[in-house]
């Protein structure tokens, strides 16, 4: 039984390699990095053990094993992965659960993380072999560890889609990632004015005083505390983490017992009044696509997601140029443009969003034209008052009304040219996106490396496109206001005619690749 | 080939209420009341029915021109399900297309007379949706060609997806739309205006039983339900021709009848439907001419009673897709294993 599951997974993971040539590099680029990453890390591990301070090698061991453990419950609850394994899809065989539950939990050894993770618990079992005692302690202790994370994982990611499982839920997963986001800024910030010389230390003992008698920790603290001679402590830490993995395994088969007698459940089905934005767009092919867009924008998590993100970018960025001491009146200029580099780029792959629903333009004939322009009007309705009234906030901070011009015209410029490679690249170039009613923050299987490609130049060329005007207003910034003119008539100007451009060579590209672009999403 | 005006028998048609404000009100229980068979400029040479005299209600008339061009309505067709005289509506010959190394569909010729009702059957992985996917346009052919009312589907796209009606099997819907939503951005994609749509999608919810839906996301509808709005969809515009795959797949039994009916009447009016399925009875009880597509190639076509002959249509169905392979060494399951 348990041999046919680790077969099952190792052709699930060998199936993915009958996919499209590109999605194969990707996964294989995948796989490289993965053990370049193991590699690495055993060898500094190894290393490890021919150095002499083992307190300081326990305590650090302590805190960045906690981090790894954590990693493995958190990552499935957050992004929500596709569980190829779900219990569920095996309840109709009648297998006894205890066996269900084992060979599931052993065939989750099969993939990259768990590789890499055993890789890097061999790395330790070196680290700390510097006695037979400890070297057996550093065994279990490692055995007990990937027995550990790969339950977590199995547990967590049997939870998120236990529990997440109605389309709403799932698509609210994605608020939780904004919040990391939010969250993980401060503690950056801290992490990058910490005096880690003086103090780094300090803070990594006691972090790993507390850790290492946590579930999250106890079993990376075992071998240490044998080596440094606390073998008292040794003995109770590794009762502790064989506890917790006998717990997590309990925890385990009783999810997966509940999972087989529980089907997925149904959300309660709003009702909407009315049609929305199609009353009050124009009644044109246009303008319904126009409402269509705005309606995915407010509904669609995948679209408003990304809204939401955009000014937490800046906030990201300014923070740390603020600790590191640049004056607030220029960092006050930053955000109107940086908003307007994501919010350009948000329509880049547009049309791939759609996934194979595409096909009702495509059938219905819809002309090039009406399709990109319509699909630009939320990036509009977006972007107009936030560069209107977000150039006057950041002025008015600034304090010299005289730069209104420049920071209007390299604003225009960026989201006009984004838009406007948007508009072209999402008819040519779509990529597999992230499916409708995904979790935002799941990305489709191996995303290429065609598709860092796509993003890269969509996302460079409406900066390399606006560098005129950004000259220009840089001039009018710091050497003489008579250049601010100049910077938005150059940024309205290069922005109006990629926009038109971007536009044009879309329709045509849209019109022509219609049943290219159904294929390609069929095959996403 | 012309079309015959329409005979006494039939019921008028009612005047579609062209860009007027108010239109009348009609009943839901017929479903495309305003279905009108319109000619495009580019199919006139092969259909000169413009100028024929308004037979039996059948009123010539302007319609929303996509490009500023006037329309002329073409009389109803009488429908005779026999008729060799019907024009070809769909004129499908050499199709051909592979994925790589698979030959999906190999050189298939097939011919749709107007007002028949057209049902292609064929084993899973027969080229059905591949074939039909290529008739509307969704899926470029290796070689071959398809014209639609004399209108070549790939060489003048915008003309002739503009009188086909589509309901494509597997392909999402863009289902955060309300029921409504989707009616009305179907509709205005197709280029109706605004008062039409809105009361064609009020006559189509009637009609398939959608009206408690039509608020609420696509996304939470059932399977058979997002089938039915997805038919109401493609009828939205009442195109001449009704290109279907799979329409009845998780439809339930009333539904499918009260379709049926629907697509009935639209045939009797003239228009045309090519669906595929894999209910033979649901084919032999239904269509009029039936195409058995087996391995990318046509193996039988033509009326029910001409492909069937003696046989009931599954069995004729069965015979050419390889016989039935007889259940031998099976025995163990009847020994049950408790």
């Amino acid at each position: 039984m348990v041999a046919q599951f680790l077969g099952l997974k190792v052709r699930l993971l060998a199936n993915f390699s009958r996919r499209s040539p590109w999605q194969v590099v990707g996964i294989v680029i995948g796989m490289l990095y993965g053990l370049a990453l193991a590699v690495g890390l055993f060898m500094v591990l190894v290393g490890l053990r021919f150095t002499g301070d083992a307190v300081a090698i326990r305590d650090g061991m302590v805190v960045a094993g906690s981090l790894v453990v954590l990693g493995f419950l958190l990552f499935p609850l957050v992004f929500g992965i596709d569980d190829t394994m779900d219990p569920r899809k095996f309840a109709t065989m009648g297998i006894p659960t205890q066996r269900l539950s084992l060979g599931l939990a052993l065939s989750s050894l099969v993939g990259v993380p768990a590789f890499v993770l055993g890789v890097v618990l061999l790395g330790t079992v070196v680290t700390w072999s510097r006695g037979v005692i400890e070297t057996l302690l550093a065994l279990i202790s490692a055995a007990l560890l990937l027995a550990t994370c790969m339950l977590a994982s199995r547990v967590s990611t049997s939870l998120a889609a236990f529990l997440l499982d109605t389309r709403r839920s799932r698509e609210f997963t994605g608020i939780i990632g904004v919040l990391i986001l939010v969250m993980i800024a401060p503690v950056v910030l801290l992490a990058l004015n910490f005096d880690w010389g003086r103090y780094g230390l300090d803070l990594i003992g006691g972090l790993a005083g507390i850790l290492g008698w946590t579930p999250l920790g106890a079993a990376w603290a075992v071998p240490g505390d044998a080596a440094t001679g606390l073998w008292g402590e040794a003995v109770l830490k590794l009762l502790m983490a064989t506890f917790t993995t006998y717990l997590l395994w309990l925890a385990w088969q009783g999810l997966v017992s509940r999972m087989l007698v529980t089907p997925g459940r149904e959300a309660q089905a709003r009702q909407y009044g009315g049609l929305g934005w199609f009353d009050s767009m124009p009644h044109t092919p246009m303008g319904a696509i126009a409402a269509r867009s705005l309606t995915y924008w407010r509904r669609d998590s995948r679209y408003w997601m990304s809204v939401i993100v955009i000014p937490v970018i800046p906030l990201i960025v300014i923070l740390p140029l603020s600790f590191a001491g640049l004056p607030v009146s220029y960092l006050a200029l930053l955000p109107v443009p940086l908003m307007s580099v994501f919010l350009g780029w948000t329509l880049h792959n547009d049309v791939a969003l759609d996934h194979t629903a595409v096909w009702l333009h495509v059938a219905s004939g819809t002309r090039g034209f009406e399709d990109r322009m319509g699909r630009l009007v939320p990036a509009l309705f977006v972007g107009i008052p936030m560069i209107a009234a977000g150039s006057a906030i950041s002025v008015s901070v600034y304090g010299d009304w005289a730069v209104m011009p420049s920071i209007l015209g390299v604003s225009t410029s960026i989201l006009l040219t984004g838009l406007g490679l948007s508009s072209y690249s999402s008819a040519r170039f779509p990529y597999p996106a992230t499916k409708p009613g995904d979790s935002p923050f799941s990305q489709p299987q191996a995303s290429d490396t065609a598709a860092a490609l796509i993003q890269s130049f969509t996302f460079a060329g409406s900066i390399l496109l606006s560098l005129p005007a950004l000259a220009c207003g840089l001039l009018g910034v710091f050497v003489d206001p008579v250049w601010n003119i100049p910077a938005l008539a150059l940024g309205v100007g290069i922005g109006l005619i990629t926009l038109v451009g971007g536009v044009w060579a879309g329709s045509l590209a849209f019109e022509r690749r219609g049943p290219e672009t159904i294929s390609s999403a069929i095959r996403a | 080939m012309e079309p015959e005006p329409v005979e006494a028998a039939h019921e008028p048609v009612p005047v579609e209420p062209d860009r007027e404000p108010e239109p009348e009100p009609e009943p839901a229980t017929l479903v495309l009341p305003e279905f009108v068979p319109f000619d495009d400029e580019s199919s006139a040479a092969s259909l000169e029915t413009t100028d024929l005299p308004p037979a039996a209600g059948a009123v010539a008339m302007k319609r929303p021109a996509f490009k500023g061009a006037p329309r002329k309505r073409a009389p109803v067709i009488a429908q005779t399900v026999h008729d060799p005289a019907s024009p070809v509506v769909l004129n499908i010959s050499g199709l051909q297309k592979s994925f790589g190394q698979t030959v999906a569909v190999s050189g298939i010729d097939l011919e749709v007379r107007a007002g028949s009702f057209f049902g292609i059957v064929g084993p899973n992985g027969a080229g059905k949706t591949t074939t039909l996917s290529m008739v509307t346009g969704l899926l470029r052919p290796d070689a071959g060609t398809v014209t639609v009312n004399g209108i070549d589907v790939w060489a003048n796209p915008f003309a002739a997806k503009r009188i086909i009606g589509v309901l494509p099997d597997r392909l999402r819907l863009f289902d955060r739309l309300t029921g409504a939503q989707l009616l009305y951005y179907s509709g205005v994609l197709r280029g109706l205006d605004d008062v039409t749509v809105r009361q064609r999608s009020a006559d189509l919810a009637t009609a398939f039983g959608l009206e408690d839906a039509l608020n609420r996301l696509v996304a939470d509808y059932s399977a058979g339900m997002t089938k039915k709005i997805a038919l109401a969809c493609a009828m939205i515009h009442s195109p001449r021709l009704l290109v279907l795959d799979e329409p009845f797949e998780s439809v339930d039994p009333v539904s499918a009848v009260n379709v049926t009916e629907i697509l009935q009447k639209y045939v009797a009016s003239g228009g045309t439907v090519v669906l595929s399925s894999h209910g033979m009875d649901l084919i032999q009880r239904v269509c009029d001419h039936v195409a058995i597509i087996v391995q990318g190639a046509v193996l039988a076509s033509g009326t029910i009673a001409e492909v069937r002959g003696e046989q009931t249509l599954e069995e004729r169905f069965v015979e050419l897709a390889g016989g039935r392979k007889v259940a031998e060494g099976m025995e163990w399951l009847h020994s049950f294993s408790d």
